[in-house]
């Protein structure tokens, strides 16, 4: 499994630069948070990260590949390796949570046996906590059992490194924490490496590993969970307060 | 500046629903399985009813509008000639045109930035499927199999239209009024008649893609671009019926 370098990367919209100069590396296997306040490039950066959004300047590096957003092959083949779960969830509306979950197996594996399908649909869909509702359409769904459906599919390719944009959002504490738990032993059991997004200070507390702060037009803070509590930095200190306080 | 760069993105898109579209007709691989059957139903077997009634109401009014007129120069004979050419040749093109902006082109505009609102079209680029592929492709494929028959299918409505008026109002029993419009109607006007209403039903899911993949960002960019969906593809029809006019006359 290779870890994710940016190198000197500037990202934005249009002409407009949002963050400068980025320099980190997101390990493998561990689960990385990018936290900042609204408007501050997070979801922006993290489309830069999967290649929705061209760099204004730098690089992506997978391992020793730089990621070429022009070329249609590259990121096709970077996309067979990663799975994204969006705020949205973005499940196929017109198709059932069955079909959702086997869409990329039978646009990339056409020849996969329906027996196979099945029981790789089944196993990510077990591995979820979905047994059972593979036949409903993501609107008969909850909140969260529509997040965790999402999450299956983007499991369902066996992909190296999962991508989330605010997880917890819009799901109440409870299940908030089921999901939380969910990445947690994903995490662990497969091997898999986490980014997310996210704001919700609990959930930051549970999952992460590593934390990558935004501030401004660059990264305020990168290092792990502990480095992070024992900090002096005011700004740190404050954020984090701030919406513990927020959170309470 | 934003037309040139509307006019660029509309015809960027156009190069890569047809590559796409000829690509999955080669391969057989990036299309969900079963979507071209699905989009035939939609845009066919759900469209049949509309054009069948604008079809054959058109066919009357026209046809009493023209009997009217004919028997003032005792021309009444003529009815059928006019009928057969300005329905086949003309009329139902034109009108299965617009009926198919009306429910396919809204629909498919309403769908597709539905979707990329909700981070669907994004979803799908990240599972590594190309959604001009994925989703135009098999519209693509379906609008071409379909328009031959509704286009039949609306030829036929709309003369019986004539025929109707032809019996009420003039008289004329419905086997001479027949024998009438396949003595003047060609192989080649109903064949004209079928690439016309091809070209707009084209016209009609290009200009639908295009409206939904470029939404402005909301719930309200859906209603927009669903509106703006519908005035686009009339306005290319009937640009497009302009210059076959000058093409065919």
């Amino acid at each position: 499994m290779e870890n994710i370098r940016a190198v000197d990367l500037d990202v934005g919209y249009g002409r407009e630069t949002i963050l400068r100069n980025l320099n980190f590396t997101l390990p493998p296997g561990r689960i990385t948070v990018i936290v900042g306040e609204s408007g501050s490039g997070k979801s922006t950066l993290l489309k830069t990260l999967i290649g929705l959004t061209r760099p204004l300047r730098g690089d992506v590096y997978w391992g020793e590949e730089r990621i070429d957003y022009d070329s249609e092959r590259i990121l096709g083949a970077l996309y067979r390796r990663i799975g994204v779960l969006y705020q949205n969830n973005a499940l196929l509306n017109s198709l059932t949570l069955y079909e959702n979950v086997a869409l990329p197996i039978r646009i990339h594996r056409p020849e996969t046996p329906w027996t196979a399908e099945a029981d790789r649909v089944r196993e990510v869909l077990g591995m979820v906590g979905l047994v059972g509702a593979d036949h409903k359409y993501p609107f008969e769904l909850s909140g969260g059992m529509r997040k965790r459906g999402a999450l299956a599919r983007s499991m369902v390719l066996g992909p190296e490194i999962v991508f989330c944009d605010e997880p917890s959002a819009g799901l109440d504490p409870l299940t908030a924490l089921g999901l939380d738990d969910l990445l947690r032993s994903l995490q662990r059991s497969r091997g898999v490496t986490f980014v997310a997004v996210t704001h919700e200070l609990r959930s930051i507390g549970r999952i992460a590993d590593r934390i990558l702060l935004l501030r401004g037009d660059g990264i305020h803070f990168d290092g792990t969970l502990a480095e992070m509590e024992a900090s002096e930095d005011e700004y740190l200190r404050s954020f984090f307060l701030r919406t513990d306080r927020h959170a309470d | 500046m934003r037309l040139k760069e509307e006019f660029r993105r509309f015809f960027s898109l156009l190069a890569d629903e047809l590559h796409y579209t000829a690509q999955y007709l080669g391969s057989r691989r990036g299309v969900l399985p079963g979507s071209v059957v699905q989009q035939f139903y939609v845009m066919g077997y759900k469209s049949f009813p509309i054009v069948a009634l604008i079809t054959f109401l058109v066919g009357v009014t026209i046809s009493l509008t023209s009997a009217a007129q004919l028997r003032l120069f005792g021309a009444d004979i003529y009815l059928a000639d006019l009928i057969g050419l300005a329905m086949i040749k003309e009329l139902v093109p034109l009108m299965t045109g617009i009926m198919l902006a009306g429910k396919v082109g809204a629909s498919i505009t309403a769908e597709i930035s539905t979707m990329k609102v909700m981070d669907e079209i994004d979803a799908l680029r990240t599972m590594g499927i190309v959604p001009e592929k994925f989703l135009m492709a098999p519209r693509l494929i379906a609008i071409t199999l379909v328009v031959p028959l509704l286009v039949a299918m609306a030829d036929t409505v709309g003369v019986a239209g004539g025929v109707l008026v032809a019996q009420v109002a003039l008289g004329t029993p419905p086997a001479v009024f027949l024998r009438k419009v396949f003595d003047i109607v060609t192989l080649s006007d109903f064949l004209v008649g079928i690439v016309k209403t091809l070209v707009f039903g084209w016209a009609v899911v290009v200009g639908a893609g295009f409206k939904g993949f470029f939404i402005e960002r909301g719930a309200e960019g859906v209603g927009k671009a669903t509106t703006e969906s519908v005035v686009l593809a009339i306005s290319l029809i009937i640009g497009l019926d302009c210059v076959f006019a000058f093409i065919l006359y």
